[in-house]
């Protein structure tokens, strides 16, 4: 099937996301932009996935489980899943290297814990999106190795992004790499995604990317990303 | 100096809804990491990186004002997260360099 997917979405554990953001919300929207797979991929955490979990199977949503991880030159990648067990331990990994400074939920927002009925069972203490300890050159191979797709994303914008704060994308072996606009001229040896990194719920599915595949696992879409690649 | 004062040495407001205190000195970093760990009271912040997260760590270091380089753009959210913090926001052409020089000129 020629699915509609994206793979860069950002529940209310964020703390640059709105509030609306539940699990149940990100879901309904999805159904609404008619994306036949999603992922969820908050920064730095991965305790909003349970949630997302169970809104995705009440509502029949194909979908990975993911994080956006920063790496220690600030490079923002995502990291996606077919399971739910293997993300929350790479979600534990990442969280755990975060550089420990607090939360101030008046400047960064609130980062709650949910349940899929939005309940919310806590709160990730440190700031989400403050860096690791792990350098993008290491995180990379970390990710594949834990069994994730590995997506450098928005690779074009001019912060958080490899070429904005590498100066240049290494050739590391990525699934594929986020663009938002405009591809850079070395990133075309790797298939191309666009997502909507959506922060808001009307944001969903604002951009997305087409793909050939017959199942949303990790091997499958791997295998459908080399035969996106542009020849 | 005053942060009102770095319109006159080059730097061009683009956010004036700030309380006009004394310039206690500057940090130039385009890593917001380095900048949360070392930024301090009463600075002014020098970088790239203008997007809404610069703007919350420089209100949590305490900085008055924060100069973008190379003409970066200023979006609308960047511009109404520094005027609910209150910090000055100033644009230039110049590199990093460049203006910290300006900079380190007009403090000494």
């Amino acid at each position: 099937m020629k699915a509609r997917v994206d793979f860069h979405i950002h529940s209310c554990l964020s703390p640059c996301a709105t509030l609306e953001m539940s699990p149940r919300t990100i879901v309904a929207r999805a159904k609404v932009a008619k994306l036949d797979c999603i992922a969820l991929t908050d920064h730095g955490c991965a305790e909003n996935l349970p949630a997302f979990h169970d809104a995705c199977i009440e509502a029949n949503m194909p979908c990975l489980y993911g994080l956006e991880a920063t790496s220690s030159e600030e490079v923002h990648t995502l990291c996606l899943f077919d399971q739910l067990e293997p993300a929350l331990e790479w979600g534990r990994i990442i969280y755990d290297s975060i550089q420990n400074f607090p939360n101030d939920p008046d400047r960064f927002g609130l980062q709650p814990i949910v349940t899929v009925d939005g309940d919310v069972t806590g709160f990730a203490e440190k700031l989400l999106f403050a860096a690791t300890d792990i350098s993008f050159f290491d995180l990379v191979p970390m990710a594949l190795e834990a069994g994730a797709l590995c997506i450098p994303s928005h690779i074009d914008r001019e912060y958080l992004g490899a070429v904005s704060q590498l100066g240049f994308l290494p050739d590391l072996p990525y699934d594929a790499v986020e663009v938002v606009s405009k591809i850079p001229p070395n990133a075309k040896k790797w298939a191309i995604i666009q997502s909507s990194d959506a922060h808001q719920p009307d944001h969903i599915g604002r951009r997305f990317t087409r793909i050939e595949t017959e199942h949303f696992t990790v091997p499958a879409l791997r295998d459908a990303f080399k035969r996106h690649r542009k020849p | 100096m005053k942060v009102s004062e770095l319109n006159s040495v080059g730097f061009c407001c683009v956010q004036n809804k700030f309380e006009d205190a004394e310039i206690t000195g500057g940090y130039t970093s385009d890593l917001l990491s380095d900048v949360m760990g070392n930024l301090k009271d009463g600075q002014v912040l020098i970088t790239i990186q203008a997007h809404k997260n610069t703007i919350a760590v420089a209100s949590l270091s305490g900085a008055l004002a924060v100069i973008f380089c190379h003409g970066r753009s200023v979006t609308p959210d960047v511009l109404e997260a520094a005027a609910d913090e209150g910090i000055a926001l100033f644009s230039t052409s110049d590199n990093q360099f460049d203006a910290t020089v300006t900079l380190a000129h007009s403090l000494r």
